[in-house]
Formats: C-alpha cells, structure tokens, sequence
C-alpha cells in the first residue's frame, strides 16, 4: 500500500549558484552533481510510492534542502548586482520554471481522472485542484487530515502539497534576504536568520509532531522550513568559506558518509508516520541533505561530485520535475485489474510510463519555456499563459461532478440482518 | 396523631404527593423504558409525542456511521447532531495522549449539552480509550454524571471491532477492556445508562465480512454505516418515543454522498 502524502520535488531545474571552490565568486556554474542528488531524490519518492523503499519519502526532504540552497545562492548573488534583489523578476523566473508543467499536468490528470478514477477520486481531485492552483494545497491537506485517511488512494493531486510549500517559501525568503542581505555582513546575517529559523521551524515540528494525525507536522510550511532554511544556510558565504578549506579527500569521506546516512535513513525508516521523524530525525535527515549538497558545491570535481553527476542520476535530474508531478497520478490510474496492485512489474510499468510523460513533459512545456521560445514570451507569451489557464479552468469547470456513493446501500441486506 | 414536619417543613401532604406519583409512575412504567432507563422531561412535538434529541459522540468510526445515523434519526422524527472528531472524540482521561484527546471533547460536549438540550448522549466507545480500567470508568462515568445534570440518558456502545495495527497493537489491552468497563458501568447505574454492544451487528472480527470494514480495516463504507444506523436506531426506538423509520425511506440518501466515504476509497 502507498501512502498519499508522501512526495514532492521541485528545486530550480539547472542547478547554478555562485561559484565554489573552483569556480570563483560570481560565476554561476552548472552543477551536475547537484542534478543528481535530484535524480536520487525522485527515484527515492517514486519506489516508496511503489511501495518499495518504506523511507523513500525522505527525498521530498532533500528536495528542500536543494531548492533552498540555491535559491538562496541565486538571491545572494543578486545582492551583489547593480541594481540588487529584483522581486519581480525572481518570482516570474520562478512562475515560469514551475507553472507551465504544473498547469499542463494537472490538467491532464483531471481529465485522465475522469476516464480512468474511481469517483471518489475525481471529486476529491476537483476538490483540491484549487488549493493547487492557489499554491496552499498543503494547508488544505492539513485541514483535511490526509495523513489520517491515507488508506483509501484516493487522491490524485495530494503529491502537490510540497510544490505549495516551495512555493510559500519563495514568496516570503527573498524579502528576508532582500533586507537582512543589505550591507556589509549580509551573508553573515543571512546565515544567522537561517539557522535560527531552522531550530525555530525544529521546535515547531517537535511540538505538533507528537499527534493523532500528523499532518500538521508533516505538511505545515512552518514545520518543514527548516529543510528549506538549512540549505540557504548551506549557501551562504560563512559556511561555503569553511568548507572550501576542507581538504578533497576528506570532502569525499565527508561526502560518502552523510551519502550513507542518507541511504540507510530511505532504507531503514518505518514510514511517514515514524515518532522519530518528528522528534528531531527529519532534521538530521535535512542536516545530512545540507551537509551533502554544501561539499558537493564546494567540490564538484571531487570524486563524490563525479559519482553523483554521473549521466543516468543527472538526466533523472532534469527530469525530476514533471517526473514528480506524473508519477503520483500514474501509480493511482494504472489499472489494477490488470497490473495488480503491487510488486515490481507494475512499478515498471508506472515509472516507464511516468517517465514517458515527464519526457514529453518536458520537451513539448518545460524546454521551450525554458529556452524563451516565441510562444512563451512577451505578448504571446501572456496570450499563452492566459489560453492555458482558461483552458486548465474550462476543464474544471466541464468535468461533471461525480456522485459516488449513489445506489450503494442495498436496503435488503438491512432489512433482512 | 401529630406528625413531626420536621425541620424542613415538609408536610405530610406533600410526602404522600411524592409518593404517590412516585408510585404511579413506577406501576405505570412511565419514564421508564424496557431496559429500566429513566426517560428525561422534555416538551412534546406536535403529534403528542416527546421531542427527541440525540447527540452523537466518538472518534473518527463514529464520524463515517453519523451521516447515515442522521439520515435513519431525523427521517424516525429524531432531531441529531453529531459531535464526532476525526482523530479524537475520545472522554477518557487516561494516558498522555488520550487526556489530550479528551480535553476538546469534554468541552464540546459541555457546549452541546447547554445549547442542543439533548435527550440522548450517545457515545461509541472510540480507538482511543486508551487507560487503565479505573480511568476508563472514571471517565464513562463523569460522562454519565455530565449526561444525568444535562437531564439527558447516556448511551455507551462499544466500538466495531477493527484493524489492531502498529499503533494501536501498544494499547490493545485498553481497547480490549473498554467495553467491558463501559458495560460494568452501566450495570451499576441503577439504569441510567444504557450499554449497547455493537458486537450483536459487528461480530468481534475486524477481518470477517460481517464488520463491514472498509479497506484501512477500521471505518466503514455505506453499506456499514447504513447497517449500523439501522440497528442503533432500531434499538433506541425501543426505549424513546418515535418509531424508527424503515431503511428503505433513508438508506440511499443523499448522506451516501458524504466525502469521509471517498477518502476511505469507498465506492
């Protein structure tokens, strides 16, 4: 059985910050090693989904940590431009990395729900389709207790909730770093808010962790941050310059033992619901995840760094994205009439056919959005953006509410018991 | 003969007043009902008959039969309201988390009590009755007490069986003797509460066909809570004044439409 609350991935696609031991202060560099902690990531969510890898849930976390290490190496960078943070510019750089894929699989998935869910499963996907457009599924899942009636696989979007807190985050973190990066020892200050705000966010999930129903503590924005706020520690200049002098070899063993960590946590832990991942475990996941991601910045020639930027985790990097938002919606479609409900075949099959969309996925929204094509810029641009929104509407709109439960009762069985 | 009225001033006249209608109502049966229950004073609806109102309490089980508990009362002429909570519900104050638990609840309840005037305290025995016996009868019978200045009777009835897993396998001894206190309390209450065991619907195994459980092995589907709904009100029907409405008028409402039953997966 799968969980449907575990998962989320979402962290800047191309992996670039400022530049690490060799590659100078301002110079954002592509980090292959980076995209491949990525690909690790979403390969964990995909066979916990699956049912294979009870810890897997655990790469959400290490997409955290990646998206704010770079985002907060992206801001500051900024800081040290002419004309500093643009807002504006950073959150429609943000809008057009993540929207496109999101609108255009949701989409999908709703109609793809209509044909092939249950009816349980397009109502409640019509339900929280607007929590995810509105960026705040996450919070609705809370208020719905998801982790509480996780049994029933019954919905198709609930993957969703990490976007909404990547999200939530992006909006609130520039305009702290906007202020507290101003003058001089502004990475300093940045890196002092970070940390506070991680054991603040620790303090947070302890306290509500200990619960029935734990998704308050697994989804809120507040209690997660601290992933988020460890790797935009991770990215600022104090804890760069301190891992900059670590010498290769020890980056390495440092590297191979947080990367071990890593594995026997996905391996080893008891599932979403585990008291210790509340009491401070998902934290020292998140510190591993920092740790990592910092030293593979640091030294991305290193062994380590060529290990984890090998071609297959690093294209399943680039991937990860619309592979994450797919592979929820396949694992609950696939028919199970015919696949079954578990065991490797039908993991083959739903992640073949997760990376077949996320493949299309990509070639036909993200790469064009990404590489400024006509369609996605400028005029034509807001025509596109404005088309396929009425469009993802429209669909909401037109997709008839079911009424499952209609015709269920068999009065004879009550009368004659 | 003179006859002391004593200190209170309380005059023969009056004595023998009480007793009378004490007796009366003994030799009559009014008040009482089969199972030796005190009825409360209410007011009387328009067809003669006493208004009835039932007020539901439990954890999340509870939750997925009220639809349909609701649907069975209010079409019997039973007003309903159902106080229910998802992961809690629980009015044991015993360990830790069930104290925690319980706290939410016994406000609700006292909020309920004053505003919805119920005739009936209703209280499935929840997943988290987690405590010792001693605590579990303390607090089946504060409730009691609660139910009795609210001029309302209680009703305890135990839980479906369901699904022991990892989390609650820890306080299976707990969920084991709770309805075992519940029941010993309502013998000891001189019939002011009543103990219905759900095990005459349910059986005792959670993996049989007959517990209707649904796939996480705890909750039911609409076909279970509508079995439930139609047992519970059949047996309250035989100790209230109303008559349970036959299932056919309610049993594929509208309330079969209610969202507990899709997250369960149900159809």
């Amino acid at each position: 059985m799968t969980s449907t609350r575990a998962g989320g991935a979402e962290a800047g696609r191309t992996a670039s910050l400022p530049g690490g031991r060799h590659g100078g202060g301002a110079v954002r560099r592509h980090l292959a090693a980076l995209d491949g902690l990525r690909g690790c990531a979403v390969a964990a969510v995909l066979l916990f989904h699956a049912g294979h890898l009870q810890g897997g849930f655990l790469g959400v976390d290490l997409f955290f940590v990646l998206s704010g290490f770079l985002i907060t190496g992206i801001l500051l960078q900024e800081t040290t431009a002419p004309h500093g943070i643009g807002l504006t510019a950073f959150w429609v750089r943000r809008a057009r990395r993540l929207l496109p894929a999101l609108i255009a699989v949701c989409t999908t998935t709703l109609l793809l729900t209509w044909f092939f869910g249950t009816h349980a499963q397009l109502r409640l996907a019509l339900d929280d389709a607007p929590w995810v457009a509105a960026q705040a599924a996450n919070w609705h899942f809370v208020a719905e207790q998801v982790s509480y009636w996780d049994a029933g696989d019954s919905r198709i979007l609930t993957h969703l909730w990490s976007i909404a807190v990547e999200w939530q985050f992006y909006l609130v973190w520039p305009l702290v770093v906007l202020v507290a990066a101003r003058g001089r020892g502004g990475e300093r200050r940045i890196a002092v808010i970070a940390a506070a705000g991680a054991l603040l966010s620790l303090a947070l999930m302890v306290s509500l962790g200990d619960a029935v129903d734990t998704t308050r503590a697994y989804q809120g924005t507040d209690t997660r941050a601290f992933a988020l706020l460890l790797g935009a520690l991770a990215a600022t200049a104090p804890v760069r310059r301190r891992l900059a002098r670590v010498p290769g070899r020890s980056s390495d063993a440092l590297c191979a033992l947080s990367a071990l960590g890593l594995a026997a946590s996905w391996a080893l832990t008891a599932g979403e619901s585990s008291p210790a991942l509340f009491q401070g475990g998902m934290f020292a996941h998140s510190a591993a995840c920092a740790l990592l991601i910092a030293l593979l910045a640091a030294s991305p020639d290193g062994i380590a760094g060529r290990l984890a930027g090998n071609g297959v985790l690093r294209q399943l990097g680039e991937l990860s994205y619309s592979l994450y938002l797919w592979h929820w919606p396949v694992f609950l479609l696939l028919p199970r009439t015919v696949l079954g409900s578990s065991g490797w075949g039908r993991t083959a099959v739903a992640i073949g056919l997760s990376l077949g969309a996320a493949a299309l996925t990509r070639r036909w929204v993200e790469d064009p959005v990404r590489r400024r094509a006509p369609w996605t810029v400028e005029r034509r641009g807001a025509v596109t953006l404005v088309a396929a929104s009425a469009l993802a509407v429209g669909v909401w709109l037109a997709v008839p509410q079911p009424r499952p439960g209609t015709g269920t009762v068999d009065v004879e069985q009550l009368t004659t018991r | 003969m003179q006859i002391d009225n004593g200190p209170r001033g309380i005059s023969r006249f009056t004595v023998v007043l009480t007793a009378t209608v004490f007796l009366g109502a003994l030799v009559s049966g009014c008040g009482d009902d089969a199972d030796g229950v005190r009825t409360s004073a209410s007011t009387r609806g328009e067809d003669g008959r006493q208004e009835q109102r039932v007020l539901w309490v439990g954890d999340s089980i509870a939750g997925v039969e009220g639809p349909a508990l609701k649907a069975a009362l209010t079409k019997s002429g039973v007003e309903f309201k159902d106080m229910s909570s998802d992961g809690g519900g629980t009015v044991v104050q015993g360990d830790e988390m069930s104290s925690r638990l319980a706290e939410p609840t016994w406000k609700a309840l006292d909020r309920n009590l004053s505003s919805f005037r119920p005739q009936v305290v209703a209280y499935q025995i929840t997943t988290y009755d987690w405590g010792t016996a001693g605590q579990q009868r303390a607090s089946y019978e504060k409730l009691a007490e609660a139910a009795r200045d609210a001029d309302a009777e209680l009703v305890i009835v135990s839980a479906p069986p369901f699904k022991l897993d990892d989390f609650y396998r820890q306080h299976a001894s707990a969920i084991e003797s709770a309805p075992k206190v519940a029941a010993q309390v309502a013998r000891d209450s001189d019939g002011r509460v009543r103990f219905f065991d759900a095990a005459q619907l349910w059986g005792t195994d959670s993996k049989a066909a007959k517990a209707q459980r649904s796939s996480d092995g705890i909750h039911s589907c609409q076909q279970g809570s509508a079995a439930f709904a139609a047992w519970f009100a059949g047996k309250l029907s035989k100790s209230r004044d109303f008559t349970a409405a036959d299932p056919g008028e309610w049993a594929n409402g509208a309330w079969t439409e209610d969202r507990h039953f899709d997250k369960l997966g149900c159809a």
